[in-house]
């Protein structure tokens, strides 16, 4: 009787547990507004998609990479493709146009925000990194390795608006109030 | 002596070429705009410094800015601001330019012409989450027996909390979520006779800060007679089964239904009771002196159909009466 009224305790804890530690994956992210972002996007993504110049080619690999992305994954892909944009594309991309280079200033600088997010994150060890995530994002850079810089450049820019709609479902927050 | 003169001639020459830069160099340099500054309310962002004074003369400035990441990455690019490019005033409205909860450097110079100052960089970079959130204008109005509240529209950034409750001791308080202001809201169908107060405060999502409540306002109603209220909820009610669903807002449905039971309620007072009152004195004089009607064909008479006990040594007469009364049984179907 008292073995099976310890394993139940247990049972129930491990499933607290369980639930906390979904619970704060959830809530890994971003207190950013994430819909202001896709909204700086929108205005310049006809601008950025009109001088993509290699259709049939993709650097997120929508349909292999970022949907195939379990949640528990979701927060180190997020960490990783941040960095790749942060690092890489927007430095990579040469903007001459105000009006654009007003526009990807707002999103770099809004995905500086989310990365010191994610930092916080990540010190509380919610952020953890499976080798299936690291695989993704391995694939990401190299897809951009072997498009020419600043080709590979414009496109990653142009498919913002797909990387910004994932990290919208995966990171979906209550309202705080 | 002739070289004397060609000599001389040149020395004036390159003095009177000399004389515009000499005139030019007189007049001052343009200075740099000083003591900058932003004050942020409520996540309006302004950059303030003080004028430069040409007398006579209408000073021009220009206003960019570098976000953190532009500062650590691509330090060399500033971005000129949205609004302010050549603007008169000693201040600019930033707010379109911060669009990142990020330390963002700013610089202004002066123009004049064709001369321009020198860059005049603000001492410590600027981070929206330093605004300041000042409590939410709330105006609170009756409509009727309705509470009503309008909240201070401050943009798509804001948030709005608001809680109220019955001013008398031990009323729980209630919170209702608000996600834009500027337009009327319903909060509760007040009570005649009881106070009710509101207070709000503001949430902005995109740096994580509230700000404090508003100072509580409170409104009565007229503890008025009973008929003009039950009216009132009556004309409710029809307007809930008459109109279209949108005339009724979801906060409206729980006070309706309440309301809907009470009627229904006082329907079945008006109704019930006395019927019920009728159908237990029919109870009580029936159970007390009923009248019963026997039917004939329950009355014992001298009919062929006898009680009879059958006993076993009566077996035989017991079979032929039972014959008997058979045979008159399927002689009347």
């Amino acid at each position: 009787m008292k073995l099976q009224h310890v394993s139940l305790w247990l049972l129930g804890a491990v499933l607290i547990l369980c639930l906390m530690h979904t619970r704060g994956l959830r809530r890994c992210l971003i207190s950013t507004d994430v819909h202001h972002i896709e909204e700086s996007f929108q205005e310049i993504k006809r601008a950025i998609q009109a001088k993509d110049t290699f259709q049939n080619v993709t650097i997120l690999s929508t349909s292999e990479t970022l949907q195939s992305i379990k949640p528990l994954d979701a927060c180190c892909v997020t960490k990783n493709l941040l960095a790749f944009y942060v690092d890489r594309v927007f430095k990579d991309h040469q903007e001459l146009n105000p009006q654009i280079l007003r526009k990807i200033s707002s999103i770099a600088n809004s995905f500086l925000y989310m990365q010191k997010t994610l930092r916080r994150c990540q010190e509380q060890r919610r952020c953890h990194c499976r080798q299936e995530a690291t695989n993704a994002t391995r694939i990401v850079h190299d897809n951009y390795d072997q498009l020419e810089v600043r080709a590979a450049a414009v496109k990653s820019l142009g498919e913002l608006d797909v990387f910004l709609a994932w990290i919208d479902k995966n990171h979906q927050e209550t309202s705080a109030a | 002596m002739v070289l004397t003169e060609i000599w001389t001639s040149l020395i004036m020459w390159f003095f009177y070429a000399l004389i515009p830069c000499l005139l030019t160099g007189g007049v001052a340099i343009l200075p740099a705009p000083q003591n900058l500054s932003v004050r942020s309310t409520n996540m309006k962002h302004l950059l303030m410094w003080s004028p430069v004074i040409m007398p006579g003369e209408t000073v021009y400035y220009s206003v960019e800015y570098q976000g953190e990441y532009e500062s650590l990455y691509t330090s060399h690019i500033w971005i000129p601001s949205s609004w302010c490019s050549l603007t008169e005033g000693p201040e600019c409205d930033v707010t379109d330019d911060i669009t990142a909860t990020v330390p963002y450097s700013l610089r202004v110079r002066a123009t004049l012409g064709s001369q321009s100052s020198a860059w005049s960089t603000l001492t410590h970079p600027f981070n929206r989450n330093s605004t300041i959130l000042t409590p939410p204008g709330m105006e609170v109005t009756k409509d009727g027996f309705h509470l009503v509240i309008e909240l201070e529209d401050l943009g798509p950034q804001f948030e709005f909390r608001v809680a109220y409750w019955r001013r008398e001791p031990g009323a729980k308080e209630h919170v209702k979520t608000v996600s834009s202001g500027g337009i009327p809201l319903y909060l509760v169908t007040m009570e005649p006779g009881a106070a009710y107060c509101v207070k709000a405060q503001t949430f902005v999502k995109a740096i994580g800060r509230r700000s404090a409540f508003s100072q509580a306002e409170c409104v009565e109603v007229q503890d008025a007679q009973i008929w003009p209220f039950l009216l009132h909820l009556f004309g409710k009610i029809t307007m809930v089964f008459g109109a279209s669903p949108t005339c009724v807002t979801s906060g409206e449905v729980l006070p309706l239904a309440l309301a809907l039971f009470a009627f229904v309620g006082f329907m079945l007072i008006f109704v019930a009771v006395p019927l019920s009152v009728w159908k237990m004195g029919q109870l009580l004089r029936y159970s007390c002196c009923p009248v019963v009607v026997i039917p004939d064909t329950l009355k014992v008479t001298n009919s062929p159909q006898k009680l009879i006990s059958c006993r076993k040594e009566e077996v035989d007469a017991c079979a032929m009466t039972a014959v008997l009364s058979e045979e008159l049984f399927r002689t009347w179907t």
